[in-house]
């Protein structure tokens, strides 16, 4: 395994602990960022749609298992999410390909997470997608965009 | 008959997908196997430790004890105070008094420590760090010093999961403090609760507490759940439309307590 795939599985580590410990400090009015779905899309982008998916189900069962939700919903989500961010990506241009493929894949992930978990509950999509989905995808964006500024190029390589 | 071209659009990576899908599914169906559990509840010990080496550092844990005295103290004195309210509404008040029955301090309380909440948006969800050993049992009222929190779902040994009122699929039947009506209350991913069935006629004012009705085998009557925020009303509809701000704060919980000993029966005889 490259150096570059141990700093990956560092950030991935790192950001699961970050997210059961520190996350629900900046939570704001029940939203807060999903630091997974940011080191998934971020592998994705750079090592493809197997990476992507692989990351994504591993990170999301692992998240799953210490969360107290519903087993494996998780990880079906991010691992879609993995294999979708991976395939987008390449439709983007450099400058924009994160933000974009973070916005898309974040998109999927709530409503395949969100769709999934409310089966047979009769809830106002409309609502969901206003107050949660889109302001959660939002603040993800903000917090992924300053981390991919922070350690992008290092976990690429060039540093 | 040449498969190839069609077989050609299954590559490494979608097969690779389909058998994440797979194994998921799989864990969603068999999520609540002893074994998987043991795995689960192993894996929230380390959580646990963790968050106490954090407390630790940040000397909180030295000052524990004393502090769980105050809050268990506090706590009485406002669920005493929020019975007390409710009750001087209510016409069994007046009943009880007359039976010289004792109302005061009816249940009694398992302190517990949040240790951990769900890492995932929308489902909502606290761990605690007690469980059966200390008394906990699955279907118990989980309530803090501003009111209720949710109930336990799932009871282990040490720790034990608790369903919070704004998780999607919570749902607790509630009364409103002044005109005694009842009605369902829940929550639909906004930051307010919706308390629903609450007919047009029953005049309704901002600011009226809202509390359990007991109508259920799980929550105790009169437990604090929240206020009304706002109250609107649709042509076509034959119920208002209610907000309800809710009294606990689901972003900074930290010690709660569970009800082990209500039943319906009991709170009928009290």
């Amino acid at each position: 395994m490259s150096r570059l795939n141990f700093r990956y599985i560092g950030f991935f580590i790192v950001s699961l602990i970050l997210q059961i410990y520190i996350v629900k400090y900046v939570e704001i009015a029940s939203w807060k960022p999903d630091l997974l779905l940011i080191a998934i899309v971020m592998f994705a982008i750079q090592y493809g749609q197997t990476a992507g998916s692989t990351a994504g189900f591993f990170l999301g069962m692992a998240s799953d298992l210490i969360s107290g939700g519903l087993l494996g919903l998780s990880a079906l989500a991010k691992s879609i999410t993995g294999f979708t961010a991976g395939g987008v990506a390449k439709f983007f241009q450099e400058r924009i390909q994160f933000v974009l493929t973070l916005l898309i894949s974040g998109l999927l992930h709530d409503l395949i997470y969100i769709f999934i978990n409310t089966l047979g509950k009769g809830i106002l999509w409309r609502v969901i997608f206003f107050v949660h989905i889109v302001p959660n995808l939002f603040y993800t964006a903000l917090v992924g965009l300053a981390i991919n500024f922070l350690i992008g190029k290092w976990l690429k390589g060039h540093e | 008959m040449n498969l190839r071209p069609y077989l050609g659009i299954f590559n490494r990576s979608i097969l690779l997908l389909f058998v994440y899908i797979f194994i998921s599914a799989l864990f969603m169906n068999f999520s609540d196997t002893q074994s998987l559990r043991g795995i689960r509840w192993a894996l929230l010990q380390t959580v646990e430790r963790v968050e106490e080496l954090k407390q630790f550092f940040t000397i909180r844990r030295n000052l524990a004890t004393e502090n769980d005295l105050l809050r268990k103290e506090n706590f009485d004195l406002n669920i005493e105070n929020q019975k007390l309210r409710e009750m001087l509404v209510s016409e069994n008040k007046r009943l009880k008094k007359l039976l010289n029955l004792k109302e005061a301090g009816k249940h009694s309380y398992i302190a517990a420590r949040v240790i951990a909440t769900s890492a995932e948006r929308g489902y909502r969800s606290i761990i605690l760090d007690v469980g059966k050993v200390d008394g906990v049992g699955e279907q118990m009222a989980v309530v803090n010093a501003d009111g209720l929190v949710g109930k336990v779902v799932i009871a282990q040994d040490d720790q034990s999961i608790v369903q919070v009122l704004m998780d999607y699929n919570a749902n607790v039947s509630a009364r409103l403090q002044n005109n005694r009506e009842n009605g369902m209350i829940g929550w639909s991913g906004n930051s307010w609760l919706d308390l629903e069935y609450i007919p047009k006629n029953i005049p309704v004012a901002k600011g009226e507490v809202v509390v359990t009705s007991g109508l259920s085998d799980i929550f105790p009557p009169g437990l604090k759940i929240g206020y009304v925020l706002a109250i609107s009303e649709e042509e076509h509809l034959l119920f208002k439309r209610i907000r309800v701000k809710p009294a606990v704060n689901f972003n900074a919980i930290e010690e709660v307590f569970v009800i082990p000993d209500y039943t319906p029966e009991k709170a009928d005889r009290e």
